[in-house]
């Protein structure tokens, strides 16, 4: 009994660790790319404490993080208290639980019964509908609050969330499909030796689904409509300060790295990297490299895109990014069974094609879509 | 014996849930203890190795029925969920015995199979299995559905546009 919960600490604490600390790198690395996208410093005054070495100003987070601590803790009138306080911690604990079914090989939890537990067969699955609580908590939030731009901002967030689902988990099926697996570690395996998934043209076409659906999933700008501070404060978090403020964050970080891990997992190849022959303990490194590279591309769209429309943001998800979701899904099934043939020329003519219809099919849903691109008609304001 | 602590601890879950989403007046916390209970059935689940239908139940039931459930408060006029009336009815009786034979009748399967078999302790790959099945007897079913789902999506679409009629054209804004 007692050996079961140290297995479980030696396989969890890591992990919480691990992308705890990220979190922390990470906020310091957006504030910092940020600023120089914007032609400013960013933070570089805080570094080691009692010194005056300032590292580029690496002590930033723990800064904020002392500071988010000893934050007075407001918690409004109205509120409804229970929801207000239960809505943080129902944002963290998805974002941290989802972590456990991404195949980051650690060499010394390899052989734990709790990693074990978790390579499940349906780990895909379980993926996705432990992120979709998510949606739960930032609506909870925004009820709770019994603040309007709270409600606006959680009203919007259940909204886009739903939408950009449906293309997440479509462009998923495409590397199911192939696999015929939804076991991460499975689907992991299948692309070792840089037979990365991204690399074909509907797995490229998924993959870019995947991310931009993964942007909405995750609130990150350009659609980072439900905490849009020039229109609604601070959306659903309005009216959270101190650590709550805090918990918010680093849900939104840990979800941020959950979902890059999946993409890694479904289409950049997992831990697959040179150099493994020699040293297996790469692959972590690789995978996390990799998860850093997706989030480095957040940073930078979210310095160089501007917010999307609401109505903009609902017809890019159900006119353009569904319809070539469900076209990719046939055009993976017919490149599936190209594939067996296991002939070279069949293969290319399956490139060629697929990648034709594909193009094709993208910029007619564009220029489809551009006839109803006018601009917006209030209803309730002028 | 650990199986047997989770299971009663999971059921305590899912009672619970569902006693406070049946008697809170507040409808969005009744949503919210609903979505405990459904949480609590999940938990059952894969303590059955039951581990897609687990996972169906969270993604389903909690990620969608829950979220539906949410809009269509938002949309009505309760958006402070607190409405302070509250439905009593003096024919508790009838309900009472109403409830009773359903709780009978859904039961029934469960009860002729008494005393319970054993449980299977390993079930290999239990999705791959399910797709197969799903794939090769039941492929006619699963399409029939898809259809059937497509015609209700399509028609939610043109309930939510609305009749269009021909005067609005001339209308001025």
């Amino acid at each position: 009994m007692s050996l079961v919960l140290i297995d479980i600490l030696i396989a969890t604490v890591p992990l919480m660790l691990i992308f705890a600390s990220l979190f922390a790198f990470t906020t310091w690395l957006e504030r910092k790319a940020l600023a120089r996208i914007q032609n400013r410093i960013g933070p570089n005054k805080v570094g080691i404490p009692c010194t005056r070495i300032s590292l580029f100003g690496l002590g930033q987070p723990a800064a904020d993080g002392i500071k988010m601590l000893f934050k007075e803790d407001i918690v409004p009138r109205g509120a409804d208290r229970l929801f207000h306080l239960l809505a943080p911690i129902l944002a963290l604990i998805p974002a941290m639980l989802v972590l456990c079914f991404l195949p980051l090989e650690f060499p010394w939890t390899k052989s734990l019964l709790p990693v074990q537990a978790f390579l499940l067969d349906g780990a895909v699955i379980f993926f996705f509908a432990i992120t979709g609580l998510n949606t739960l908590a930032v609506f909870m939030a925004g009820w709770a609050s019994r603040n309007k731009y709270s409600l606006l901002g959680g009203m919007r967030a259940v909204a886009q969330m739903v939408s950009y689902e449906i293309p997440l988990v479509l462009s998923a099926v495409i590397v199911v499909m192939m696999v015929g697996s939804l076991n991460a570690a499975v689907i992991a395996d299948a692309q070792t030796g840089f037979n990365w998934f991204v690399f074909s043209p509907w797995g490229f076409a998924a993959f870019v689904i995947f991310f931009i659906a993964s942007l909405a999933e995750t609130n990150r700008s350009p659609f980072d409509l439900p905490e849009a501070e020039s229109e609604i404060i601070a959306g659903y978090f309005t009216e959270y300060s101190g650590f709550k403020f805090a918990l918010f964050f680093l849900g939104e970080y840990i979800a941020m790295f959950a979902i890059s891990g999946l993409a890694v997992t479904l289409f950049l190849g997992g831990g697959d990297g040179p150099g493994l022959a020699n040293a297996p303990w790469l692959s972590v490194v690789w995978f996390i490299a990799k998860i850093f590279a997706l989030i480095a591309m957040m940073i930078w769209l979210r310095g160089t895109l501007p917010r999307l429309r609401v109505d903009q943001l609902m017809g890019f998800a159900w006119k353009f990014m569904l319809p070539l979701s469900i076209l990719n899904i046939l055009v993976a099934g017919f490149a599936w069974h190209a594939q067996q043939q296991d002939s070279k020329t069949i293969t290319v003519i399956t490139w060629v094609i697929s990648l034709a219809i594909l193009y094709g099919t993208a910029s007619g849903l564009n220029q489809l879509n551009r006839g109803s691109a006018r601009p917006r008609k209030y209803k309730y304001a002028e | 014996m650990n199986e047997e602590i989770a299971f009663w601890i999971l059921a305590a879950i899912a009672v619970l849930g569902a006693l406070v989403a049946v008697r809170k007046r507040n409808l969005i916390h009744g949503v919210f203890a609903l979505l405990v209970f459904f949480a609590g059935l999940s938990g059952l689940f894969l303590l059955l190795l039951a581990e897609f239908i687990a996972a169906v139940q969270v993604l389903v039931y909690i990620g969608a029925v829950g979220v539906l459930l949410l809009f269509a408060i938002m949309l009505t006029e309760r958006v402070a969920g607190d409405d302070g009336q509250r439905m009593t009815s003096r024919r508790w009786f009838w309900g009472l015995v109403m409830a009773v034979a359903v709780f009978v009748v859904l039961l029934l399967p469960a009860i002729q199979q008494l005393p319970s078999p054993e449980a299977a302790q390993t079930i290999k790959p239990s999705v791959e299995a399910l797709g197969k099945k799903l794939m090769d007897p039941y492929v006619v079913t699963l399409e029939v559905l898809a259809l059937l789902l497509t015609a209700a999506l399509i028609g939610a679409v043109t309930a939510a546009q609305g009749v269009r009629m021909p005067k609005e054209k001339d209308s001025p804004e």
